[in-house]
């Protein structure tokens, strides 16, 4: 029995390193702007910056 | 090449982007890929706002050339060259490099409103050299 748990919980730990390690890292959500000049702006999800463009986006994509 | 046969050579050749359009410099469509007129001018109206957006997200207002913006549910991404401007909108996780790639290839092949290269007109002899 207590081999049993030993091994269930080694089970336990083994995915949740691989998930840790080599499962997707969350949204890909991402934004990036060039301008003339040479210049580029990369914005984070969660800025005001990115929030704009995505809902612009978004109504983009409704159509 | 005229905007309409590049827009649909760029439809042809991308299997990633779901709907393009194309405009001038002072935001006039030259071609569509959508045969609804709403659908195009949504897509129009939604290619000019990101722009205007993106500018002013910019250090000092300058002019943008590309904006890419990938959401869970699919991308936006415009491309200007001089006056022409192409936008696209894809589904979800779409190769942003490719699509960008092709979008410029469009953008490059649209004639621009006015001749390229104009002639400069001749100067006399006298003046030529300085």
């Amino acid at each position: 029995m207590r081999k049993l748990v030993r091994l269930a919980l080694l089970v336990l730990l083994a995915v949740w390193a691989w998930r840790k390690l080599f499962g997707p890292s969350g949204s890909d959500e991402r934004a990036g702007i060039s301008y003339a000049d040479g210049s580029a702006v990369v914005l984070e999800p969660g800025t005001p910056g990115f929030e704009r463009l995505a809902s612009i986006t978004r109504a983009a994509l409704r159509t | 090449m005229d905007a309409a046969k590049a827009l649909a050579e760029l439809m042809e050749l991308s299997s990633q982007i779901t709907a393009a359009v194309a405009l001038d410099g002072e935001g006039s469509v030259l071609a569509v890929s959508s045969e609804d007129p709403a659908a195009a001018a949504s897509l129009t109206a939604s290619t000019l706002e990101l722009v205007a957006a993106a500018e002013d997200l910019g250090a000092d207002g300058g002019e943008v050339t590309r904006v890419e913006v990938e959401l869970d549910e699919g991308a936006f991404f415009v491309v200007r060259e001089g006056d022409r401007i192409v936008a696209a909108t894809t589904g979800p996780k779409p190769t942003s490099g490719l699509v960008v790639y092709d979008l410029r290839t469009c953008v490059q092949a649209i004639e621009p409103a006015a001749p390229k290269r104009k002639r400069a007109p001749r100067k006399p002899k006298g003046e030529a050299a300085e």
